[in-house]
């Protein structure tokens, strides 16, 4: 282990979120990094099964402690929280309501920062945000979307939840961290991609009217596959001098909607999809939203255009920072990456 | 112009938000919760800039007219209490206490400060539930109801809401007596307490558990229930509730000595079932197309209404929240009689008595319960 981490292999090291799709697989990176003192937070009616698997075949599986609770509650955190350096933070919320994603975004962080604070010995938090926090709206198509990119200010506008809870999460990791000197770091991933998720990304397109409508289909989608992605979020719990920095996670080489489609198609099963320009969308969803303005919400905002430019403008994306300031390099290439994603389907038939 | 409070500002104070913002001269001048940061999002918002983790401080300093109390059950009676003492009126989300008798404290504590108080019982006021209430009130049924049936589902297909309780015993959906039925079934109980007496002669429940929820760790949850009622003048009653049932069923059927109404809460519609004379073979062709045309009307209406900009996801709240302001504005009768929330609480009550105290079922089975 590099002997200019922060942590040495026998701190306690706190991954949250650990049975979900990046968290498992940051468990995995953290004890590949020869930590032994590894501490899993999970939810009591968390599905465990590919924590155990990664678990099963880690050399120092055996050692990671399970603690179980719900980070909504102060006492769970604290015992979460109990003589750790590094917390790596993935659990969010996802609940479709602002309140609830609100609940398990931000507030399930301020109690765990607290119990950090007054039960741990921190070295460093790590708060895996995401691209949801961004605002392209003034952004031309095309354009970089890098650290410096301005954040959604209309989040309930944009009718996102999720992008709500993860935008109030950042600005308490950011309020706690400053007036508390606790040292953090904010991870942004863009679109993580591999097995263990099934779905097609909404970047790609929209299928909730019975068909799949393809947005576009030049825009760059914002890949990260789960193994890239997962060794960001450990080096940025590792590196010193990086104190309040904000990273996006993209990885080298991206793919265009279209041809992840394709791809999707040709490999996992060819279905009935509708292309659509971005530029009617776009005309689509204003009218959308002016709709559910005059009627008071008879149809609620789901499509407006805030979302549509967040989803289907097509930005390019930049690593630069991750790569010289972490030292990131990407641990799966495109082709192994996609293959890997793709081959889950396969595997499931057979 | 009504200043309104929200206490409590997790999933559903949003919609109240949404119900209130669209009913006319009223505004929303302060929220609160425990939790300072659940205020001051739903603040953020909802453009309330007064938010407070206090509920006193918020009675004090806002001085609201109404309060809406959004808030888990368990908090509903103390909360409920300090509004009424204050002054303010009270919209108490469902189920409105935890037992009948906090009921029947909070509803005598509001008559006699001369103060309004309703429960959460917005599915009582969805456009076909008023249709159906228009019809009954010009005698469609020809007499008091004979038979009513209530069916309601609640679909476990999303896990994210019972998971989380299932494995956390301390959670406070597990504390209530009836557990996840007490916090789901009110809607379908106030349909019966509308057309029961309040002397109930027979209540007849009987509950398990589901392979759904046993497979997702269910505990000792309960998630299919079956009732019978009678009332003293002989009115029956059926209501099941079910996690099963596919597709989701939010029906009430009433039987009156002459005709019928099916009202279907899922589709927005209600079906007419006259009594008619057909001869012979006409039985079969005529009734279907009756039936056809009713269905009809139901599309028909609501897609007028979705034009007229009038058929809202939550219509029921909006309704409910409209009357209540005005019954405080005017003095008129509130829109849900006292009587019918103590009788659903009441029901409740003995449900919950029966299905998770086995013994207490032989002995209460054939007992008179005076409701009031
Ligand atoms: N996937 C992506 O494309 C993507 C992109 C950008 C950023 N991110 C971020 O990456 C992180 C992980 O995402 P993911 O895709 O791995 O999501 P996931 O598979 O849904 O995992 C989320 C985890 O959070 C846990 N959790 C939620 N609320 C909790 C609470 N109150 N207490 C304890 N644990 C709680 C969940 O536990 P249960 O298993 O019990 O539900 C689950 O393990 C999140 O912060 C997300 O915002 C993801």
């Amino acid at each position: 282990m590099d002997a200019k981490y922060l942590v040495s292999p026998s701190d306690r090291i706190l991954v949250t979120g650990s049975s979900g799709f990046i968290g498992a697989k940051v468990v995995e990176t953290v004890l590949e990094y020869g930590f032994t003192n590894v501490r899993c937070f999970v939810r009591p009616s968390s599905d465990l099964s590919r924590l155990k698997e990664i678990l099963g075949r880690s050399q120092r599986g055996d050692g990671v402690e399970l603690v179980c609770g719900d980070l909504l509650s102060r006492n769970d955190c604290e015992k979460a929280a109990d003589g750790v350096s590094v917390i790596y933070h993935l659990a969010a919320g996802f609940d479709k309501s602002f309140a609830g994603a609100f609940m398990n975004s931000a507030l399930a962080t301020r109690n765990l920062m607290e119990a950090f604070m007054q039960h741990g010995e921190p070295k460093r938090f790590v708060n895996v945000s995401s691209f949801a926090v961004y605002s392209n709206l003034k952004l031309k198509r095309g354009a970089v979307l890098d650290e410096s990119c301005p954040l959604e200010d209309a989040p309930q506008e944009r009718y996102d939840a999720y992008g709500f809870g993860k935008l109030k999460q950042e600005e308490l990791v950011e309020e706690y961290g400053n007036k508390h000197k606790l040292s953090y770091v904010i991870l942004r991933p863009g679109t993580v991609f591999g097995p263990g998720k099934r779905d097609l990304s909404g970047r790609i397109g929209i299928d909730t009217f019975g068909f799949f409508i393809q947005v576009g289909g030049s825009n760059l989608l914002p890949l990260t596959f789960v193994d890239n992605c997962a060794e960001a979020v450990v080096l940025s719990g590792l590196k010193a001098g990086v104190d309040g920095e904000i990273f996006n996670v993209v990885d080298d080489q991206l793919l265009t909607s279209g041809q992840f489609l394709r791809a999707y198609k040709k490999r996992v099963k060819p279905f009935f999809s509708v292309r659509i320009p971005y530029a009617l969308a776009y005309w689509v969803c204003a009218l959308w939203e002016k709709y559910s303005k005059w009627s008071k919400g008879q149809l609620p905002p789901a499509f407006n255009r805030r979302r549509c430019a967040a989803e289907w403008k097509g930005n390019r994306y930049s690593n630069r920072k991750l790569r010289e300031r972490l030292g990131w390099r990407p641990r799966v290439n495109l082709d192994r990456a996609l293959a890997a994603f793709l081959a889950q389907f396969q595997s499931q038939e057979s | 112009m009504l200043r309104i409070a929200i206490v409590g500002c997790g999933k559903i104070a949003d919609q109240h938000v949404q119900a209130i913002s669209r009913v006319p001269d009223c505004q929303i001048v302060s929220v609160c919760d425990r939790e300072f940061l659940m205020a001051r999002q739903l603040g953020e918002r909802a453009g309330v800039s007064h938010c407070f983790s206090d509920l006193g401080e918020l009675l004090k300093t806002t001085s609201p007219n109404v309060v809406h109390i959004t808030t888990p059950p368990q908090s509903h009676y103390l909360l409920a209490r300090q509004c009424l003492e204050s002054g303010s009126h009270v919209y108490l989300e469902k189920p409105f206490t935890v037992t009948a008798s906090e009921a029947k404290t909070l509803l005598q504590l509001a008559e006699t400060r001369g103060l309004k108080i309703t429960a959460g019982h917005n599915y009582q006021f969805t456009p076909e539930m008023l249709e159906m209430r228009r019809l009954i009130e010009q005698g469609f049924l020809g007499g008091k109801p004979v038979h009513l049936e209530s069916y309601y589902s609640y679909d476990l297909g999303d896990a994210t809401y019972v998971a989380p309780l299932l494995g956390n015993r301390s959670h406070w959906v597990r504390q209530l007596p009836g557990q996840l039925l007490h916090n789901v079934i009110s809607h379908g109980i106030a349909r019966l307490a509308e057309f029961l007496d309040d002397g109930l002669v027979e209540i007849t429940a009987s509950a398990h558990q589901s392979d759904r929820l046993r497979n997702l760790g269910g505990e000792e949850v309960l998630d299919e229930l079956r009732v019978m009622i009678r009332d003293k003048s002989g009115t029956t009653a059926f209501f099941c509730f079910s996690t099963q049932i596919q597709p989701g069923l939010s029906e009430f059927r009433v039987c009156g000595p002459l005709n019928s109404i099916l009202v279907d809460q899922v589709a927005g519609s209600l079906i007419r079932n006259q009594k008619r004379a057909c001869k012979s073979y006409l039985t079969f062709f005529l009734p279907p197309l009756w039936s056809a045309m009713e269905h009809l009307r139901n599309g028909r209406r609501n897609i007028l209404n979705f034009l007229g900009r009038k058929l809202y996801q939550d219509s029921g709240m909006t309704e409910l929240v409209r009357r209540f302001y005005q019954s405080i504005r005017d003095g008129t009768p509130l829109p849900i009689p006292h009587r019918e929330i103590l009788l659903t609480a009441r029901v409740m009550d003995e449900i919950f008595s029966r299905i998770y105290s086995g013994s207490e079922v032989a002995e209460k089975e054939q007992t008179e319960f005076s409701v009031v």
